[in-house]
């Protein structure tokens, strides 16, 4: 350990140790439940971790002295007997604050790394998955720098005809994206794959300091004040990129995360980049907590650009193999039929009634506009929906009062846009309209296609019935 | 029922032999119900083929046909009912059966569709590219919610995939600012190829949205789906090749074993499958670069003191520098050696 601070433009080491009661290491590990704490403990103590997240152990030369006094959580001697310590407290009943007051200040006492620290965070999105808010970004291909005729470079535009597909390499990226860090703030970087999804996960940890000592992460130090968390998510087998909101510890204002987010919006695609290539990120319109929805919309499927209706081109498990010699049956009919023949079944049956064949018109037509997606149980929702009408108002009658009750502002031509904003909200917006459709409260058929989520994103201008330029399919 | 290369030869490539043959030989192999995926089917309207190419993929799909019929498991009642439904779409179709159906209106319609599903087929398994009509269930979509799909078939590991589709609409139908032609140009409205082909920027080079002072853009479809499928095959290929590489290096599912040719994992690293990982048990590892063509592009492997460059020239084999070696060549001398 270095007595003096100075000034550095590297990474915060993942050993560097943080004082157990600073309430940044408070906070990461109190939200976490009895069960998670004890696992993530665990997995500190396992052999790969162990070195970046050694415990307190019993001195040697001390083995024979008796147990000190007023030590509530005496030292273990080695990493296994604490392997065990915790695999029974596994088994037993407690309560959380137990654990935390073992870990804090028992068998870490000497401080959490900030490589601990990163995985008790983890542990905490596998927990609640839906914590962190995730905006998708595209990486696109740039054109080569050019000078106009008066040797002033032009601003770089986005190559649309380039064929090449932008690739990730992990600890490249790590490196160039701390050069591009300015060396005010020191960051630690963490990258882990996502236990359940194909997803790899880099966390990077920033404070507001130009020192990487552990005097800069003291109690006293800029750690509780002005440190953030940001989430980067990279898909396998996709040329889009997942970031989350920052988090921060400290009462920071807004101007301060969001600079924050800039710098790494700035420093990402310049990271990204590799020489004589190029990328700048765009974003497609899509912001959700569920990062499940998001690989779904913009992973490495096949339903990336064919959501709602379009999704039975996508569906991998239909066989359409050319060497069939079976007829198709076209799709919705398999259940019409499977309808008449249960109806054959008991005979006589009375005839449907009208709500009936209108209850299963509505559910024809709902599976036809949604095809498979857009099920309440499928784990691929968006919990919120924006969309900006800028359609003109089609004025029925010629009725003035009504014209006038409607608040808005009016163009002064003939087109009259009220100013409307649509938001919808739920644990899963498009299985709801769904589900509306299937009741029969909307029309299935009249329904506009922005409503079966078919364009795959959350923010949206609609415009003559249709979402207007979305950048969802790239094209 | 077996095929084989003699009698190929003998295939002249009259559709209609092509199809009866078609289905005696095929008709068993694929037993599975399925329902069409567009909503309003139509024939082929238009094909890219070339003799050389339908004799190339019934060459395929008759190597296939061997593991599937030798199955060791007992049918089910699912199976059997297709291999009927199959044997009935057979019957109806042979010019024997359509002389004695003549007189029976609903059988005869039956069999022209029959006989119309298998040109379809026929089709799609030699052409590979069809296009086919559909029809956009958004009330509020462009030219009345016309669509022209693209239907691409892909073979992978002796398998039909099921086919990526690419969807067109006319936005420009109803602009009056364009010229007449321009109007009909198209524009993909959705698809299912995967985000690691270069969709977009094949659209762009083949299929930019008009502009009416710009007489001399011009779309072509053809060069687009021709594009759009070399891409996606030279993807199967290689996601088939890593498979192999794998397989001959003695790399289970599970990532063990390996030891004989001391390989512990090899793994695509990047989205496209162009860039592979090559892990050996001593801590070695590789980039291996596979080029358009299944060429070795490059090979770089980096041991603890730097590059190695003779582990290198050890997974090649002395087959050649990078550049110059196939990458099947590799595979065939790591399964020779893992066998030796």
């Amino acid at each position: 350990m270095s007595r003096i601070s100075v000034p550095t433009t590297a990474p915060l080491p993942s050993s560097l140790r943080v004082n157990p009661s600073s309430t940044t290491v408070t906070k990461i590990l109190s939200r976490l439940s009895r069960a998670s704490l004890i696992s993530v403990a665990l997995d500190w103590l396992d052999e790969d971790n162990l070195s970046l997240a050694t415990p307190y152990l019993r001195p040697d030369q001390d083995d024979n002295e008796e147990e000190d006094d007023g030590d509530f959580y005496p030292p273990a001697s080695s990493p296994e007997e604490l392997r065990e310590e915790y695999l029974s407290l596994q088994n037993r009943k407690g309560s959380k604050r137990d654990v935390l007051d073992r870990i804090t200040t028992g068998d870490w006492r000497h401080g959490v790394s900030l490589y601990q620290l990163a995985i008790a965070d983890l542990q905490y999105l596998y927990d609640h998955p839906t914590s962190q808010k995730w905006s998708a970004y595209n990486i696109v291909p740039l054109k080569a720098p050019r000078e106009d005729d008066d040797g002033e470079v032009q601003p770089l535009e986005a190559d649309k005809t380039s064929l090449t597909i932008p690739r990730f390499h992990p600890s490249l990226f790590l490196k160039s994206l701390q050069a591009q860090i300015l060396p005010d703030i020191k960051a630690h970087y963490n990258l882990d794959r996502h236990k359940t999804l194909p997803l790899l996960i880099l966390r990077i940890f920033v404070i507001d300091s130009p020192y990487n000592t552990p005097l800069s992460l003291s109690s006293n130090g800029n750690m509780d004040t002005g440190s953030k968390t940001i989430l980067i998510a990279f898909p396998d087998g996709s040329p889009n990129i997942f970031i989350s909101k920052p988090t921060s510890t400290g009462p920071t204002g807004a101007s301060e995360s969001k600079s924050l987010g800039a710098l790494l919006a700035e420093g990402i695609p310049k990271a990204l980049s590799l020489p004589r290539q190029r990328v700048t990120l765009q974003s497609t319109s899509l912001t959700t907590r569920n990062l499940e929805g998001l690989l779904d919309r913009r992973g490495a499927t096949r339903g990336n650009a064919a959501g709602g209706g379009w999704s039975i081109y996508a569906d991998e498990k239909v066989k359409e193999s050319p060497l069939s010699t079976v007829l198709p049956s076209p799709p919705l009919s398999d259940a019409a039929e499977e309808e008449e023949q249960g109806n054959g079944d008991k005979k006589r049956r009375e005839r449907p009634t009208v709500e009936e064949r209108v209850n299963k018109r509505a559910k024809l037509v709902a599976q036809a506009r949604f095809g498979d997606t857009a099920r309440v149980g499928d784990g691929k929702g968006v919990e919120r929906v924006d969309l900006v009408m800028e359609d003109p108002f089609e004025i029925g009658g010629d009725d003035d009062a009504d014209r006038m009750d409607i608040e808005g502002e009016d163009d002064g031509e003939e087109a009259f846009r009220p100013n409307v904003r649509l938001t919808f909200h739920g644990n899963h917006v498009f299985a709801g309209i769904r589900q509306l459709v299937e009741c029969g409260v909307i029309d299935g058929e009249k329904m506009p296609g922005w409503m079966t989520g078919e364009e795959g994103v959350t923010i949206g201008a609609v415009r003559n019935g249709r979402i207007r330029g979305h950048k969802g399919f790239g094209l | 029922m077996a095929w084989s290369w003699t009698q190929l030869s003998t295939v002249s490539f009259s559709t209609e032999q092509i199809s009866s043959k078609n289905q005696q030989g095929f008709s068993i192999i694929e037993s599975r119900v399925y329902s069409s995926s567009s909503p309003l089917l139509l024939l082929p309207i238009n094909i890219y083929a070339t003799p050389t190419r339908v004799s190339l993929i019934l060459s395929l799909t008759i190597t296939m046909s061997s593991p599937l019929r030798t199955s060791p498991q007992p049918p089910t009642l699912d199976d059997e009912i297709s291999a009927l439904q199959s044997k009935t779409s057979t019957l109806l179709t042979s010019p024997s059966t359509l002389a004695l159906l003549s007189s029976d209106p609903k059988l005869t319609s039956q069999s022209s569709l029959h006989q119309s599903h298998h040109l379809q087929t026929l089709y799609r398994t030699c052409a590979t590219l069809t296009l086919f009509r559909a029809q956009d269930p958004d009330p509020n979509a462009v030219d009345a919610g016309s669509i022209l799909g693209l239907r691409i078939e892909v073979v992978s590991r002796a398998k039909f995939l099921r086919p990526y589709y690419v969807l067109f609409n006319r936005p420009w139908a109803s602009s009056s600012s364009l010229p007449g032609p321009q109007r009909k140009w198209l524009r993909v409205h959705r698809h299912t190829v995967p985000s690691c082909i270069p969709l977009s920027g094949l659209a762009a080079r083949y299929l930019p949205s008009p502009d009416k002072d710009d007489t001399r853009r011009k779309q072509d479809l053809g060069k687009f789906a021709r594009g759009v499928r070399r891409e996606v095959v030279r993807y199967h290929a290689r996601l088939g090749t890593v498979a192999d590489l794998r397989k001959a290096a003695g790399l289970g599912r599970g990532g063990d074993g390996g030891d004989k040719s001391g390989l512990v994992d090899i793994s695509p690293a990047d989205a496209e499958v162009r860039h592979v990982s090559v892990e050996w048990g001593d801590g070695r590892t590789g980039r291996l670069v596979i080029g358009d063509d299944g060429e070795v592009e490059k090979l770089v492997v980096v041991g603890e003191n730097g590059r190695d460059r003779e582990a290198g020239r050890e997974l090649l084999g002395g087959l050649g520098l990078a550049g110059t070696v196939k990458a099947e060549e590799v595979v065939r001398r790591l399964a020779g050696t893992g066998g030796a």
